[in-house]
């Protein structure tokens, strides 16, 4: 801290003998931009000397000049002026782009920028794109607007947060997620309490210069979120934005069996049981006549007790011993589990409202909105008020202090939607046959009321023995009873203040502080049922949680700026101290009253837990950049951080970024070629760390050095603590070095511009958590392990194709092309799940066994196995085998991972109308479809099938890919590439036509804008694999596991459609 | 210059103390100097290993010794595994012992982890300069037990028993805390560790106890008698018969009547407290593993969880007085094989699992004597258990192989569903299992035959620079 207040006493000590002397004129005046805002930095030079000045932060200046003397105004990406010293003492200026592109200010770490002199890589998104589609979490706006990002949607839950990966994943086994600042201070909340309504620009920081001034922080990239302000001098201006719409799932199912199909397979699979594993132990395909007649005989005489539920009534023996339906036999039921745990109608309502504006001093902006958006699984919602304020003045002419507050509050009824426990109702989509009623039904088929009259869902736990009464498997589930009788409630709140002064020292100088308080609450209750289900045994179980998040910010920073002619020079030193403190508590209790579900009605406390932990980081920043003639720009920035997360030896890490562009088209040679208008050059080199260790569980780990005993342990009265785990106690900082070159172009009067951009990421001592033999009595340990390289090109092009005062229509493309490469191991190779790590290869290259196919002779599956020689070691040779342990896994040289990823939008607009749409599409990665592999099980344990069963093994010399249909435990569908599949698509991810009405009427009703429009969502999708969506992020499990292309019976991402309104006035 | 040195004076008084990065530690946690500070210290890290010992991992057939033990009895010819809870079918077919497999997995990883954490403990108390010598010499007799017995278990899933090839690999053996990679060990080096732990727990344990959780004499020699008989084999002139005798003798007090309490027996097994139950593991509301609670939830005909039935041949051995005669005929079962359930256990959440009871060491006291040729007095203490259990028991004419058959089956009677009895002596004294006509699954095991044990995990071939592939060709 002392050190930041020498260096700042010293810088203004010499800014002071800079001071310049005074004789001739005093000249003044204000510099604005076309549209009347001030502009700072601009550089005014007296022609024929050396002497000059530039405008400080509100646009004035003041300069010694002779009248007669000429004056030139020069400003990046503004047409140059010189103006002539005549009589008068105030000179005010106006200057015009000569491209926006160069001119435009963008939000970078800690200040802003302008584009023409950022070094970064740097990509912006508006409120405009913004609001072009409907998004619960803003961050989904992401997915095709910004090359070089991969954002995957985590299920159909709404409010369920993407998955962010920025320029691959810099890290395995620490979180991978970029940083989310919001108006300057670190996130905490959840991402989904932010309305896409308050926020004016989000902007994506990709590469080392950009994200340097976060050090620590910066090694997954970032992303800034600036929220709405007013303008001084403008009048209100209100806004207001109402939609309604509906949606369902994005892409269709896979298809699955109906009852009476159901059965007839189920008996065959019975059948086969019965000649080829039961009794008989038959080889499959030698049976005689006879044998095939007793084991048909079998299966049709136990196929309803076997099943336990029998759709056709009180019909014996609705399958004949010829596999078919007996005729006359008619289902009372087939039940779609899919229509009846989803919902095709869920809606949408947003209602949204602005308020800004200013005064001479002070502006103001209010934005208020209210989301209500249904889940396509029954039950399913996302609800959502937001507030936020804020309010900049400017109290002295050398005093601006400004005040953003915020409070949101959101409410999810999130039931379970992925993973393999038996409350998932897409699982009971794809396991549980149809054959099988949602409500209960009597023996001998006919639906059992309540005493209301009420159907009663069937939870499959009836007596032992009784027909229809008793399911095999989800025994004591129901998902619709599930659904409607259980919640998993979440709720959220966050309370935000976080002010500002800015006190200008100096003219050159300013100080800033900035002091940041949030508080965040995440509420959960689980509630599950005392009458039915798995709690019922307990009367009822009810689970809460409370997550309490206290953020403290504390900002300041000295900034200066000054102009030397054509010298620019700006530099900032500062410090801040972050704080994050959280506590958890989590009670349970059993035994409720039936429908009641307040806690303190249990009649059983069951558990209480928790405890608080502290997160702290203090870090100290140093940056400059220089800039001569707005032509050449180097910038360089130095951070030092110190973290709890580390043991006070290895707690602080430095960190840098050196970055130099050249605008070539300022040189006098370019600037004689007529359809150049920019032209850059940039580079940039820094090395940046990573501190969020993460348990295994994908939670937050914030003393991963420390080895303890761990509380809570205790046996009955007897307290117990246990050895926490294997830790590297000189566990460090995980360090990426990100080299970054691209070049920006804007041709014909911007009617072609872009970006060509190349990374290149080594990220050294990775966080992981290094396998440990099972021997040792743990797992894993987490240390340092290995590097990655992520390295990578980005392509992005805008194009004006035409434009005319009726009609213009513009596209815009991005791709990028990802790759991914373990650089080092300390182990010569890990295996992690459907992978294997070895240098050279990349996290996501499938490792897994290969299929065969289907021996013709006798039905069963098969898979590829090394021929070994003498001494064990593969001969290169490779044979098949039916036994799947036998099987050797190879590597695929298939990636989960997309070759190409990337979006286009096109806009049109014709006289009042406009039509944007936005596709988003990634390209050459693979998926693992495990619910296509249930589905495919050859229906064992009397699991649901798919009609592609119909390509079965049947008969000897049988040739097809699909093995027999047996009812006994098989590994025909254990992982191998038989359920592998490319994963090619493209998604119309939004898409919003509009119609504006004509002003004068618009005018003639008090408005200045009244507006008609259409909006889609995920309107279309073509896919290569169709069934599932390809999008299959796994929020819940590690970060490299989030994008590992194994899929986890998650509900399909949302298609909505929705009509809106919007006025302003 | 006067906004400077306000400023300055802000930029001062924010500047923050050198001990604001120290402040911040875990709340939840102790460190080890406070564990091995104390008798109590000590005592904590030992309740929590026995907290640990029954961890819920994953599934609900894979969460603690109950689980390991069940899965053994459904591997026996006495109880049928059929659903529809599947938790235990892979293990009735012998199925479930693939390298990537549950069961394998489970086997190795549970032992393991008790183990490593006894590491720690018995390296903590022999640093520690706090507690006393009588002191450490008690604690470190708790660890030492508890490392036997789950070395022992690691014997049993991952090789054959020990007489049958004693220079057979066996798991690993690891002493230390943070050791290095270990390779494969031999039988006979795993069973020297075994018998020196339990050795020096029997000798220092105590005779008192926090609860019947925790280890004392009588568990140590427990323990220790079961090592006997399984390394004394079916060897009549092996020492170890003898040494057995003695053990369980101690294990059980030597008094046959004060050992056990029919009347308890119908209660549900689900009582710590009960005087029959040397060892168990305890179950509170707040401290369960719910439907882990094995082998209750999946055989009490009551539980929602229910799936495991009994032979008849089996149900057919008990006369109708015999207290331990608790099998439910169902007429109506669809399925023949569901027919006969049992009421020995009563699910609940809070119901306690039970390790070792009298009757067992009872029984190997009886056996014991039988192999070193005391028939008399084997005889006489195997009909003092079965009137205790029948009032209207019959002393048998049987002698010699006869004889040991009686106890064998008197041994499967007392023990059903508890330690998996058929599996475990079908195991040690190299017989077959062959199921009755009754059972649905008729796979039957010949002496020896290798899915008496299992394959060694992936997870440990592919971490450990140690173990190769090789080491499961033939398992």
């Amino acid at each position: 801290m002392i050190r930041v207040l020498k260096v700042s006493l010293m810088l203004s000590l010499v800014l002071l003998t800079v001071q310049a002397q005074a004789q001739q004129k005093m000249l003044s005046g204000t510099v604005v931009d076309e549209k009347g805002e001030p502009l700072a930095g601009v550089n005014i030079v007296i022609e024929g000397t050396h002497r000059g000045t530039a405008t400080d932060f509100d646009g004035k200046y003041t300069i010694e000049a002779s009248p007669g003397q000429k004056l030139t105004f020069s400003y990046l990406g503004y047409q140059s002026v010189s103006r002539s010293v005549g009589e008068s003492n105030i000179l005010n200026i106006r200057l015009y782009p000569v491209s926006r592109e160069l001119a435009e200010v963008v939000a970078v770490a800690y200040g802003t920028r302008k584009k023409g002199e950022l070094i970064g890589s740097v990509v912006s998104i508006d409120a405009e794109t913004l609001q072009k589609q409907q998004t619960t979490d803003i961050t989904t706006a992401i997915q095709g607007n910004v090359p070089g990002v991969t954002v995957i949607q985590s299920g159909g839950q709404p409010g369920s947060n993407p998955i962010i990966r920025i320029r691959g994943i810099a890290s395995i086994n620490a979180s991978a997620s970029p940083l989310v600042i919001v108006n300057g201070v670190p996130y905490n909340g959840n991402l989904n309490n932010i309305s896409d309504n308050e926020v004016e620009s989000m902007n994506i920081l990709k590469d080392a210069a950009a994200t340097a001034p976060y050090g620590s922080r910066g090694a997954n990239g970032v992303i800034l979120i600036t929220t709405k302000r007013g303008r001084l001098n403008s009048p209100p201006q209100v806004s207001v934005r109402v939609s309604q719409g509906l949606s369902d799932p994005a892409v269709s199912f896979h298809k699955v069996l109906g009852a009476g199909q159901y059965m007839e397979y189920f008996w065959e699979a019975m059948r086969n049981e019965e000649l080829y594993i039961g009794d008989s132990k038959l080889k499959p395909g030698t049976a005689t006549k006879a044998q095939k007649a007793k084991a048909a005989q079998t299966a049709t005489d136990g196929l309803i007790s076997t099943l336990g539920y029998n759709p056709y009534g009180t019909l014996e023996k609705p399958v004949g011993t010829d596999g078919k339906t007996v005729s006359g036999a008619a289902l009372l039921w087939d039940t779609d589990w899919k229509k009846a745990v989803l919902s095709d109608q869920a809606f949408r309502k947003d209602y949204q409202l602005n308020i800004s504006g200013g005064g001479q001093q002070t502006t103001y902006a209010l934005s208020g909105s209210y989301l209500k958006q249904d889940g396509s699984v029954i039950s399913s919602n996302f609800e959502r008020f937001t507030t936020r304020l804020d309010l900049t003045s400017q109290v002295k002419d050398w005093l601006q202090i400004g005040l953003n507050t915020n409070l949101t509050n959101s409410y999810q009824n999130n039931p379970t939607q992925g993973g393999g426990a038996n409350r998932n109702p897409m699982l009971w989509i794809y396991n549980m046959p149809s054959v099988y009623p949602v409500y209960k039904r009597n023996p001998s088929g006919q639906l059992i009321y309540d005493d209301k009259g009420n159907k009663i869902f069937d939870y499959g736990d009836g007596k032992e023995g009784e027909l229809n009464a008793r399911r095999e498997t989800f025994t004591m589930y129901n998902p619709l009873g599930n659904l409607y009788d259980d919640d998993i409630k979440y709720s959220r709140s966050n309370t935000d203040i976080n002010g500002f002064a800015a006190i200008d020292l100096l003219k050159e100088l300013q100080f800033k502080t900035q002091l940041s308080y949030a508080q965040y609450l995440f509420d959960v209750k689980q509630y599950y049922n005392s009458e039915h289900g798995d709690a019922a045994k307990v009367h009822g179980r009810v689970t809460k949680r409370r997550d309490i998040y206290k953020t403290l910010d504390f900002t300041n920073s000295i900034n200066y700026k000054k102009q030397f002619g054509n010298h620019n020079l700006e530099g900032q030193a500062l410090m801040e101290v972050y704080d994050l403190y959280y506590d958890r508590l989590t009670a349970a209790g059993e035994g409720f009253l039936p429908g009641v579900k307040a806690l303190s009605s249990s009649t059983k406390p069951t558990q209480a837990s928790g405890s608080p932990v502290e997160d702290r980081l203090v870090s100290y920043m140093v940056r400059a950049l220089y800039n001569y003639n707005s032509k050449y720009v180097v910038e360089a920035s130095f951070r030092r951080d110190g973290s709890t997360r580390f043991a006070p030896d290895t707690r602080w890490g430095n960190f840098y970024a050196v970055g130099v562009s050249y605008l070539l088209s300022q040189e006098p040679f370019i600037q004689r070629i007529d359809w150049i208008d920019v032209l850059k050059l940039k580079t940039s080199y820094g090395e940046l760390g990573n501190n969020t260790t993460l348990l295994s569980n994908g939670s937050k780990w914030y003393f991963p050095y420390l080895a303890a005993y761990s509380t809570g342990f205790s046996q009955l009265d007897h307290p117990g603590v246990i050895q926490s785990g294997a830790v590297d106690p000189n566990l460090k900082w995980e360090k990426t070095a990100s080299f970054n070159a691209g070049v920006e172009f804007g041709l014909w009067k911007d009617r072609l511009s872009g970006s060509f951009e190349y990374y290149n990421k080594k990220s050294i001592d990775l966080i992981y958590e290094k396998p440990l033999p099972l021997s040792g009595g743990i797992t894993s340990l987490t240390t340092n392990v290995g590097a990655l390289r992520n390295y990578g090109y980005e392509v992005s092009l805008h194009s004006v194709n035409l434009r005319n005062p009726n009609l213009e229509w513009r596209t815009g493309i991005n791709f990028s092309i990802d790759r991914n490469e373990i650089v080092e191991l300390t182990q010569k190779e890990f295996i992690s799940g459907s992978k294997k790590w070895k240098v050279g290869r990349s996290l996501y290259d499938f490792f897994i066994r290969e299929y065969a196919g289907v021996d013709p002779d006798d039905g069963y599956a098969m898979w590829y196995k090394d021929v070994l020689d003498q001494e064990g070691k593969p001969t290169g040779k490779r044979e098949k085998t039916k036994q799947y342990d036998e099987a050797t896994r190879y590597y695929q040289n298939k990636r989960s991972i997309p070759d190409i990823q990337g979006g286009f939008n096109t806009e049109f607009k014709y006289k009042n109308f406009d039509l944007y749409a936005l596709f988003n599409f990634s390209w050459g990665g693979y998926v693992y479809d495990d619910s296509y592999a249930g589905l495919m099980s050859s229906l064992k344990s009397a699991a649901q099938g798919s009609p592609d069963l119909a390509r079965r093994w049947q008969k000897k010399g049988d040739v097809t890919d699909v093995p027999l249909l047996l009812d006994s435990e098989n590994q025909f569908t254990s992982t191998s590439t038989r359920f592998l599949f490319k994963n090619n698509y493209i998604r119309l991810k939004a898409i919003n036509l509009a119609y504006n009405l004509p002003e004068d009427f618009v005018r003639d009703m008090g408005l200045s804008t009244l507006r008609f429009y259409l909006q889609g969502d995920n309107l279309w999708t073509y896919q290569s694999h169709k069934g599932i969506d390809p999008e299959q992020g796994n929020k819940y499990a590690n970060p490299e596991q989030n994008l590992n292309g194994m899929t986890n019976h998650q509900s399909y991402p949302l298609r909505t459609i929705s009509v809106g309104l919007n006025i302003e006035f | 210059m006067k906004k400077l040195f306000y400023t300055s004076i802000l930029l001062l008084s924010i500047a923050c103390s050198k001990d604001y990065l120290n402040e911040p530690k875990p709340t939840a946690q102790i460190s080890g100097e406070l564990v091995y500070g104390s008798r109590s210290g000590v005592e904590a890290y030992i309740s929590g290993i026995l907290r640990m010992v029954r961890t819920l991992d994953g599934n609900f057939n894979t969460g603690g010794m109950d689980a390991m033990y069940t899965a053994r009895s459904v591997k026996g010819k006495d109880i049928i595994a059929l659903g529809p809870f599947m938790w235990w079918i892979d293990d009735y077919k012998y199925e479930d012992r693939a390298a990537t497999h549950a069961r394998p997995i489970f086997s190795w990883k549970y032992p393991y982890e008790i183990i490593r954490h006894v590491n720690f403990l018995l390296e903590g108390i022999e640093n520690s300069d706090n507690l006393s010598e009588s002191d450490k010499k008690e604690l470190a007799a708790q660890g030492y037990a508890l490392r036997g017995f789950y070395y022992f278990q690691l014997a049993q899933e991952f090789q054959l028993t020990y007489t049958h090839n004693p220079n057979a690999p066996a798991p690993p053996i690891v002493t230390k805390p943070n050791q290095e990679d270990q390779p494969m060990s031999a039988l006979k080096d795993m069973y020297t560790l075994i018998v020196s732990d339990l050795e020096k727990a029997v000798a220092d344990a105590s005779t008192t106890r926090l609860g019947k959780s925790y280890i004392d004499k009588n568990v140590a020699a427990g323990i220790l008698a079961r090592v006997y008989q399984v390394m004394a084999g079916s060897d009549p002139s092996s020492e170890y018969w003898h040494k057995a005798e003695k053990m369980a003798h101690l294990a059980y007090g030597g008094s046959v009547a004060a050992a056990l309490d029919p009347e308890s027996y119908g209660d549900g097994f689900n009582d710590i407290q009960n005087k029959e139950w040397i060892w168990g593991m305890p179950q509170r509301s707040d401290q369960t593993l719910y439907f882990a609670t094995a082998p209750s939830t999946s055989s009490d005909p009551k539980s929602p969880g229910t799936s495991l039935y009994i032979d008849k041949d089996f149900v057919d051995t008990f006369s109708d007085t015999d207290v331990r005669n608790l099998f439910t005929e169902n007429k109506k079962a669809k399925i023949k094989a569901k027919t006969f359930t049992n009421a020995k256990f009563t699910f609940s959440f809070d119901a306690d699992m039970v390790l070792m009871r009298t009757a067992e060491m009872i029984l190997i006291e009886a056996e014991a004597k039988y192999w070193q040729g005391e028939e008399v007095g084997a005889h006489d203490l195997l009909y003092a258990l079965q009137q205790n259990r029948d009032p209207q028991a019959v002393k048998s004419s049987n002698a010699g192989d006869a004889l040991l058959d009686e106890i064998l089956l008197e041994r499967r009677k007392e023990l059903y569903l508890e330690i998996g009895t058929e599996w475990y002596d079908a195991r040690r004294l190299q017989r077959g299992i062959t199921r009755s006509a009754y059972h649905p699954s008729d796979i039957d095991l010949t002496a020896n035959d290798k899915r008496f044990y299992l394959k060694v995990p992936q997870a440990e071939i592919d971490a450990n620079d140690q173990i190769d592939e090789s080491v499961n060709a033939g398992r």
